[in-house]
């Protein structure tokens, strides 16, 4: 430990009374993106108070079950749903965000993602060289490294086999995670404190350096006075059940919002259209639906051992999808397994012998938008799959059968309507025959960005390119909503990235 | 006069269909009624039925007793959403109805075949919503039937027993609900040195899914 923390952490049981804060800096949200920033800025030597609605989690907190666990873990239950295309999204709610039940995969975008972003939204100075340094302190910083032999585990060595027979490129998993143990229960939250989660990670270094972390805050408003944003408010809220607590304030030269690509845009809206000058607040919204294929094989896997997703293939990232092995707790891996009776429950014996792996697509033509509902401050989302990048989709689901034959697997569950429960061979994947239709899968997405995009022209955009709002002084936005569209690959680490150089900048600046 | 009397039995009528004639559940629920708790015994059953290499039901799984748990976890919005759902299903025999003459009647009262073939219908829909419908029940059977520690041991899944080093970060945070003053460890307690290695999948089980002792 580099020396005792001076900082303060508060939890509900803290919020006797009203509270009211002075602070440099307020950052609302603690996940990778608020965390990274919130610690840039007080190892600056900024004031900084950092809010989290979400309580903080020790491993006893940790509920092993995937249905349980998402109810505590997850806003809305992890029952949020798009309308229009429905895909189920989620974003966590405790501290450390999402970092506390993502699998740590931290990659970095593509440089034809960032030459995209750059020419698109009119963006001088997010190449590269401009993004690497970010990306190298972070990786340091957070042990960010190829997941380790040793706990790879069969589901995941299955993975690169398939990907050597078939001539495609395969690497370990870069993840943030010192000491790994194989657990598989990324998803629930790290019993072996191996994955560095921002609560256990950022966290602590900013309340060594002095940041102030107010747990279970829900801001509800932004405040601003003659357009220049003069801090937050909100109230305490109990862990889990939501119920209200005493008021809180914070008054700040500046704000930083990384409360996430599906909560920002109704903060702003709820604080009077703030920053929306531009009418792009909230649009845009853009997804990585995931498709999810499961191979049986003839030997046993052990597949509760090995890393989460600790192996990934960016052979067909140009091509609009990125290939990772997948694991889950085993009730929310089962909810894909079709059939009845007594079929399905023979299916459910055959988890032992079973590899999931899964393609995100990048869908860079599907959009939507979030709205704030009538009441409260969930999210109300639409989004909308076009055809195009169901067809990537489709074209990605071959290429995860073909992986899993290549592999030794002696059949498949690919989960789409309309398709034999089971295929037991390439050649009946080949001859599948009509073109998929969005709705003959179940799509889900923890992947969203776009709806406070950055660009160099204010009316296009509703941030610049270091996080700056085009029409409120004060504020800045450092969640992926800033993306200008999909990074190609799991957004976290670019996020991470340019939320170190915009708390950088804004540290300089104040 | 004769609309009135309409408008009363047809009001009598989804009464009686409704709410009338449910078992009392066999065990007690914090958030299910008892119409909701026959749906679900019912669709767990006829999705798991008893016996078999894998072998309890669904209502042996205890899949109505963790749905109740969950439903009591969710937020009041989304458990609204669940529930309408369960209701949808239950009498949604109304429109798309089950085989045989008596296949009108509502879910819960179904012969098991009959039970299976509606669900079999709203599975192979060609309404991608009757469709969406089904695969949020069969996540949610499904989610609660692999909550039972009994299966997840059959199954070979069940969490393994890991003891948790003590991190910077549990000197720093106290348990959820809990105040700072109930903070167990302290700057001394943090674990050092090199990681363990790595967990055993044929090791001991996590208490709580471990066999229980007789």
């Amino acid at each position: 430990m580099r020396g005792a923390p001076v900082g303060e952490v508060r939890v509900f049981a803290d919020y006797a009374d009203d509270v009211s804060e002075q602070a440099d800096v307020v950052v609302v949200g603690s996940g990778p993106c608020g965390a990274v920033a919130a610690k840039e800025l007080a190892c600056a030597g900024r004031r900084v108070i950092l809010l989290e609605e979400g309580p903080p989690f020790t491993p006893p907190d940790f509920e092993l079950d995937g249905g349980l666990s998402m109810t505590r873990t997850m806003r809305e239950g992890g029952l949020r749903f798009t309308r229009g295309t429905p895909l189920a999204t989620m974003q966590a709610i405790g501290l450390g965000g999402g970092s506390l039940v993502n699998s740590a995969i931290c990659a970095r975008a593509p440089d034809f993602v960032l030459e995209g972003w750059c020419r698109e939204a009119g963006l001088e100075h997010t190449t590269r060289s401009d993004l690497d340094p970010h990306y190298d302190a972070l990786e340091k910083e957070l042990g960010i490294g190829p997941t380790p032999e040793n706990v790879l585990g069969a589901r995941n060595l299955l993975f690169a086999r398939a990907c050597d027979a078939l001539g495609w490129s395969s690497e370990p998993m870069p993840r943030n995670v010192r000491g790994c143990r194989g657990s598989g229960e990324c998803f629930t939250g790290c019993r072996t404190r191996a994955k560095q989660s921002m609560d256990l990670a950022m966290v602590p270094t900013a309340l060594r350096a002095g940041a102030r972390v107010l747990t279970s805050v829900q801001v509800r408003e932004v405040l601003h006075e003659r357009g220049r944003v003069v801090g937050v408010a909100g109230r305490a809220v109990a862990p889990f059940s939501g119920r209200p607590g005493p008021a809180v304030r914070v008054r700040a030269r500046a704000v930083v919002l990384a409360a996430g690509c599906m909560a920002t845009p109704v903060l702003l809206r709820r604080s009077g259209e703030l920053a929306n000058g531009s009418g792009q607040l909230g649009e845009n919204l853009q997804f990585h639906p995931g498709v999810a294929v499961t191979g049986v094989f003839p030997d046993p896997l052990e597949p509760t051992f090995g890393a989460t997703q600790g192996y990934q293939s960016l052979q067909f990232v140009r091509e609009g999808f990125k290939l990772e092995t997948l694991w889950a707790p085993p009730g929310v891996l089962a909810v894909r397994t079709p059939g009845f009776g007594h079929t399905l429950k023979q299916r459910l014996l055959e988890m032992g012998h079973s590899a999931t792996w899964d393609a995100i697509v990048s869908c860079t033509r599907s959009r939507g938008s979030v709205r704030p509902r009538r009441r409260g401050l969930d999210p109300l989302l639409s989004w909308r799959f076009h055809p195009e990048d169901v067809a990537t989709a489709e074209r990605a689901l071959h290429v995860l059968a073909r992986m899993f034959f290549a592999a030794g697997a002696h059949k498949i569950v690919p989960g789409v309507h309309g398709l034999p429960d089971e295929l037991t061979s390439p050649e009946a994947v080949e001859r599948l025959g009509r073109p998929l239709r969005a709705s003959d899968l179940t799509w889900a997405s923890t992947h969203a960005f776009g709806t406070a995009r950055m660009h160099g022209d204010p009316g296009q955009g509703v941030v610049d390119e270091l996080g700056r709002a085009h029409d409120a002084e004060g504020l800045w936005i450092v969640d992926t909503g800033i993306f200008p569209r999909s990074p190609g690959v799991n957004p976290m680490f670019t996020g991470m990235a340019l939320a170190r150089r915009a708390a950088r900048a804004l540290a300089e600046q104040l | 006069m004769l609309g009135w009397m309409l408008v009363t039995g047809l009001l009598a009528a989804v009464v009686v269909r409704t709410r009338v004639g449910y078992p009392r559940p066999p065990r007690p629920t914090v958030r299910l009624t008892a119409p909701e708790a026959a749906f679900l015994a019912g669709a767990a059953d006829a999705t798991f039925p008893p016996g078999g290499a894998l072998e309890p039901s669904g209502t042996e799984a205890g899949v109505v007793e963790y749905v109740d748990r969950w439903l009591d976890a969710l937020p009041r919005r989304n458990r609204s959403l669940i529930r309408a759902l369960l209701f949808l299903m239950e009498h949604a025999t109304l429109v798309f109805p089950a085989p045989g003459l008596d296949g009108w009647r509502r879910f819960s009262v179904l012969r098991p075949e009959q039970q299976v073939a509606v669900l079999r219908g709203w599975a192979r829909s060609r309404l991608p919503l009757r469709r969406l419908a089904f695969t949020s029940l069969r996540a949610v059977l499904a989610m609660a039937y692999l909550g039972s520690p009994a299966v997840l041991r059959r199954l070979g899944l069940a969490p393994l027993a890991i003891e948790s080093p003590i991190h910077e970060a549990d000197t720093l945070y106290p348990r959820v609900g809990a105040s700072r003053d109930t903070i167990r460890w302290r700057a001394e307690d943090v674990t050092r040195g090199a990681a363990p290695p790595p967990v055993d999948p044929r090791g001991p089980l996590h208490p709580d899914y471990a066999e229980p002792r007789p």
